[in-house]
């Protein structure tokens, strides 16, 4: 049970290709007259992979403080995934050059002729902007490096002792990452259009990375499953991870109609603003592929039981929902920045290298570490789970 | 496996189960004590009360309440959501910490169901008395209509609450019923009485307990619990799409679906609180509802505080991002300061900060402050609708119409009433049902309520 793992040559091979691509493709998007659009691609991307790393450890927290049992074998893949924060910051560190290109509230003059976002100034402005940025950096690595440790710390000298200590830092985590999180969706992604806002915006937005972050721990579960490891893995865990995908496959639904119905039920111009270039121009198609890969096929697909405990099934819904988080957060940033729509080399060698880049993170921190806890006080009520 | 020496003891002291028949089904044998009709005499009171309001309300109009051209949703819409938000707790009880695996809600579950079922019937009765003419009550339901082209207004939240909540009351009302059935066929087993015997044998449908009825039996409840949990959500999401769906500040705010249902939760949960340290009192039920279960609870409420205490700082935050002036008037001007800020404190204390103290130790394991803090969140999240409803009706954007509201003796009459019935609905059923799950506290039984020791478990 303590093997750790082992990266192969290939597989580095392969992730530092893809984050080569990324980088060609980055310089080449500035080459050829496409600032705006590699830049927000940047910012897409670099909320991506950040939602899913963020998402994965809201579901260890979540686990913790439930004190479910079943999850117990599962921890050091969240836990791993924890470790891409760090590389994420300095990704988005990135972003500050382009900040002028993204962010219409970063012009200074734009501002002062603007009497609400003049209003806004005390909030959006850059520096507060970038501390609000390090502050929750800080507080999310902190917290998570720290629920890792902890749990290491367990592995070498058992007890309940710290897997109380891991349960208090996940409900601190929790309730930090609620406010903060929030408050970093409405800094990034909203305030691209800085003169709309919408109450429940930041709450999608946590809904979507906790959503798609809890598929991302069951992909690279199923995937070292398929590999050798997590020998432990049977149709009850898998079941159990389906219907969390499935709980927040309604959830995210759910969070898309509050923002959709009420904005176009009261129809308010500073409300429906938002829709129209979503709705009635070229995103149309988008508009809908989100609803339906994000909500309508998991949910269907999920419904039915033999789904859930089939492997194979569960990568296909993981893969779509892969796509479906890049078609929101597409929406989401899109219409605001490059405005016409097209989807060209950038879009696709943006996202490979991010993907290249969180790969090889979560898998060097896979090797870090045993991948099933040793002293897991429901170590045992996991593994026997489902017989 | 579940791990005793962590997770520690469900059902304490050392049950057969022979023992957990005999001690749940005890008080409904013993003779009826005292203070069951001390409160049943109380609570009778105020439903008579409560029926006087009706009266006065029916026979005269809704003159008879404080009610004006602004305000004209008063303490009835208040009390309404008050008592649908209650009402969310058993439902939410069975399935979600069914999803979440928490077996320690089996000690609680029937207590928190039957408490939906009779805070949804007392918050039926308001929408039907706020219409005046209570006898076109009728014309809410999308019946085949024989008056000529009038239909219901399918585009009105109203009516969508109409469909939800009473769909949900009878899934409810047939989860809840069906969960009794194993341990109705109990009852009709243990009695000595003949007429017991009848009734009890009636409402068990002839259970006995053979492996196929078992199977039906779990496979129904698995089926009615996944269809209840988006009923959960769906009746408080369309009772807060009343206020949302309109312009009104205050009331037009996107996050308002959610954060009905997660207030709903939390005062269900707040109200499960207070009758579980009820009930374990009286009936002296402290092995079955320990100190642990209610510790689990208080750890849940403190969760939802802290949704509830964002929500509240989301909408000023966002009233104050948005750079509206009426969202700012009515945040700013009307809630935090202004005629109405002791109703916006008393709802962010009582929910938002209160509840916070379950963090402390010290403060779960005292029953007296749980109970006592519980009772603030009823309050707390009473005052919620309140604000909610109040502040933003009595000044809308136009000044010329601005009126303040309070309510007059008959909303208070009918509000009391709804508790008598709620409160003689929960005497009833300490009565003739079993207050715990027997069925349910059976089947955990024996994994959770032994210790063993370390070796046996490695």
């Amino acid at each position: 049970m303590d093997n750790k793992l082992q990266i192969g040559s290939k597989f580095k091979m392969a992730m530092f290709a893809l984050i080569a691509v990324g980088v060609i493709t980055v310089i080449a998007g500035f080459l050829t007259g496409e600032a705006t659009r590699t830049w927000a691609n940047l910012l897409l991307n670099n909320y991506y992979f950040l939602a899913v790393a963020l998402g994965a450890t809201f579901w260890l927290a979540i686990q913790a403080i439930t004190q479910s049992g079943w999850s117990a074998a599962f921890v050091r893949v969240p836990q791993a995934m924890g470790n891409y924060l760090i590389v994420s910051f300095f990704l988005f560190l990135i972003l500050f050059l382009g900040i002028h290109n993204l962010y219409h509230w970063t012009h200074h003059d734009a501002v002062l002729q603007d009497a609400i976002l003049l209003h806004k100034a005390p909030y959006l402005n850059l520096p507060f902007f970038a501390i609000r940025y390090v502050i929750f950096f800080a507080l999310w690595i902190f917290l998570t490096q720290r629920i890792k440790k902890l749990s290491l710390k367990e592995d070498q000298l058992g007890g309940t002792v710290f897997f109380e200590k891991i349960e208090f830092t996940s409900k601190v985590y929790i309730f930090v990452l609620a406010i903060s999180f929030s408050l970093f969706s409405i800094d990034w992604l909203m305030s691209l259009d800085a003169h709309w806002y919408s109450t429940i915006y930041a709450v999608k937005k946590f809904v979507m990375a906790f959503y798609h972050g809890t598929a991302i721990v069951l992909a690279i579960i199923i995937i070292l499953n398929k590999l050798g490891q997590f020998p432990m893995l049977n149709k009850t865990h898998l079941g159990d991870f389906s219907r969390w995908l499935f709980v927040l496959s309604m959830i995210w639904g759910y969070m898309w109609l509050s923002q959709y119905l009420l904005i176009w039920y009261a129809n308010i111009p500073e409300e429906t603003v938002y829709y129209v270039p979503r709705i009635m121009g070229e995103y149309k198609n988008y508009f809908y592929s989100e609803l339906i890969i994000n909500w309508l096929f998991p949910f269907l697909f999920l419904m039915w039981n033999r789904v859930g405990k089939n492997a194979n099934a569960l990568l296909f819904v993981i893969f779509v929902l892969i796509v479906g988080q890049w078609v929101e957060l597409y929406m989401s940033i899109m219409p605001n920045t490059i405005e016409s729509h097209s989807i060209t080399y950038v879009e696709i060698g943006t996202f490979l290298g991010f993907a290249g880049v969180f790969a090889l993170v979560i898998a060097w921190s896979l090797t870090k570490a045993p991948l099933v806890p040793r002293n897991h006080p429901y170590l045992q009520e996991s593994i026997e789970d489902g017989h | 496996m579940y791990n005793t020496r962590v997770r520690g003891i469900l059902i304490k002291g050392n049950k057969s189960f022979s023992d957990v028949s005999r001690d749940i089904i005890k008080p409904m044998d013993d003779k009826t004590p005292m203070w069951w009709w001390v409160t049943a005499f109380l609570a009778t009171g105020a439903l008579f009360w409560g029926v006087w309001g009706f009266y006065n309300t029916i026979s005269t109009g809704i003159g008879t309440w404080g009610l004006n051209n602004n305000v004209a949703w008063g303490w009835a819409i208040i009390n309404f959501v008050w008592w649908i938000g209650i009402g969310h707790a058993g439902t939410a009880f069975s399935i979600f910490l069914l999803i979440v695996r928490q077996k320690w809600r089996t000690s609680i579950n029937r207590a928190a169901e039957a408490m939906t079922i009779f805070a949804v019937m007392a918050a039926g009765l308001f929408p039907l008395i706020h219409m005046g003419r209570i006898w076109d009550g009728f014309f809410i339901f999308p019946y085949w209509n024989t008056r000529g082209p009038v239909w219901d207004n399918f585009n009105s939240p109203l009516f969508w609450d109409v469909v939800a909540i009473s769909t949900y009351f009878m899934a409810s009302f047939v989860f809840w019923y069906m969960g009794m059935i194993p341990d109705f066929a109990t009852i009709r087993e243990r009695t000595t009485s003949a007429i017991k015997k009848k009734i009890y044998g009636a409402l068990s449908f002839g259970w006995i307990g053979n492996a196929k009825g078992w199977l039906r039996f779990e496979t129904a409840a698995i089926l009615l619990g996944g269809m209840a949990a988006p009923l959960v959500v769906s009746v408080h999401s369309i009772v807060s799409m009343d206020f949302s769906v309109s312009v009104v500040p205050g009331w037009h705010t996107t996050i308002f679906p959610p954060y009905f249902v997660v207030g709903a939760i939390f005062s269900g949960f707040g109200m499960v609180l207070t009758l579980m340290i009820v009930m374990r009192k009286l009936y002296k039920f402290k092995d079955y509802v320990t100190d642990g279960h209610l510790d689990a609870i208080t750890r849940i409420l403190t969760f939802m505080s802290l949704i509830m205490g964002t929500a509240y700082l989301t909408e000023l935050f966002m009233a104050w991002y948005s750079g509206s002036e009426y969202e700012l008037f009515t945040f700013m001007k009307n809630r935090v300061t202004g005629d109405y800020k002791f109703a916006y404190w008393t709802m962010l204390i009582c929910n938002g900060m209160i509840p916070q103290l379950f963090w402390f130790k010290a403060v779960r394991k005292n029953i007296t402050i749980v109970f006592i803090i519980s009772l603030f969140i009823n309050l707390g999240m009473w005052f919620e609708r309140y604000v909610i409803v109040v502040t933003s009706l009595s000044k809308d954007f136009l000044p010329a119409t601005w009126a303040t509201y309070e309510p007059t003796i008959t909303e208070i009459a009918v509000y009391s009433g709804t508790i008598g019935l709620f409160v003689l609905g929960v005497l009833m059923f300490f009565r003739f049902v079993p207050t715990i799950a027997i069925s349910e506290v059976k089947g955990v039984l024996k994994e959770t309520s032994t210790l063993k020791s370390f070796t046996d478990e490695n």
